[in-house]
């Protein structure tokens, strides 16, 4: 996101502040970090973003049975319900974009070629992060730093769409993360 | 869920080399930038953070001098 602003020299602290303290380094943070470069198609970009919003309802739900506060649990599958809207009307643009009928399933098929690719597992993002998953505020954390990821992606493919409407949808979509991140805020808060 | 293509590695310092960076600059040459929200903020921070919460860094990204370096956390 920084770099995306013109910040040249952009260093996370591995570990956060909690490192800082003197406890155990647990593995790079990723907050701040850029979205893939490149411009992308209209095509390509609601190809990308069904993808995330498919990766972050799989995340959203695979926190459920980990977490236990009622409270988190209710807001990531609040949240997971979110992404299944997104993914419909980002499908809905598609079509309008590509100007022909396409089935679900067909357009499904490739979201997955564009995403399969030598990436990392949800698993494996966990892994790096390793957050505390009896700790709401460590999970929590590491659902706003997906969520910020997020927010860049949309805001990146707003930029480089050459279609009104698609902008406009990645515009709104981008407005929607920016309310998760908020809402992720406002529980990060009260558990604090 | 394959994460790594929407991502772009940045640099990261360990606490070592973030502590042998700060040392070895004038405090108002380099920005140490604290994303948390602000009740964790004033549990703790490293002196001289800026406190931006992440929710609201896109719309301040004025407040931080691009041209120096900013240590994130």
């Amino acid at each position: 996101m920084m770099q995306d602003n013109g910040f040249r020299d952009v260093y996370n602290l591995s570990g956060g502040i909690k490192a800082w303290n003197g406890e155990t380094a647990v593995g790079p943070a990723e907050q701040g970090l850029s979205l893939f470069e490149g411009r992308m198609s209209p095509e390509e970009s609601l190809l990308v973003a069904f993808s995330l919003e498919q990766g972050l309802r799989d995340f959203y739900l695979l926190m459920l049975p980990k977490v236990t506060s009622d409270d988190v649990a209710d807001i990531f599958q609040r949240l997971a319900n979110i992404e299944i809207k997104h993914q419909d009307r980002i499908f809905k643009e598609y079509v309008n974009v590509i100007g022909r009928a396409i089935s679900r399933q067909d357009f499904e098929q490739r979201t997955m070629k564009g995403v399969i690719e030598g990436g990392m597992t949800t698993e494996d993002y966990l892994a790096m992060f390793n957050p505390h998953l009896n700790s709401p505020g460590d999970v929590i954390s590491l659902a706003m730093s997906i969520e910020a990821q997020a927010l860049d992606l949309y805001q990146r493919a707003a930029g480089t769409a050459d279609i009104a409407r698609t902008k406009s949808l990645l515009m709104d979509i981008a407005g929607e993360e920016r309310g998760h991140l908020n809402q992720l805020a406002e529980l990060m808060d009260r558990i604090s | 869920m394959r994460w790594r293509q929407f991502f772009t590695p940045i640099k990261a310092f360990n606490v070592g080399e973030a502590r042998e960076y700060i040392a070895g600059r004038n405090p108002e040459d380099v920005t140490i930038l604290d994303v948390r929200q602000p009740k964790e903020y004033r549990k703790g921070h490293l002196p001289g953070a800026k406190l931006i919460p992440l929710p609201e860094l896109g719309d301040r990204f004025h407040e931080v001098d691009p041209n120096k370096p900013a240590i994130v956390y």
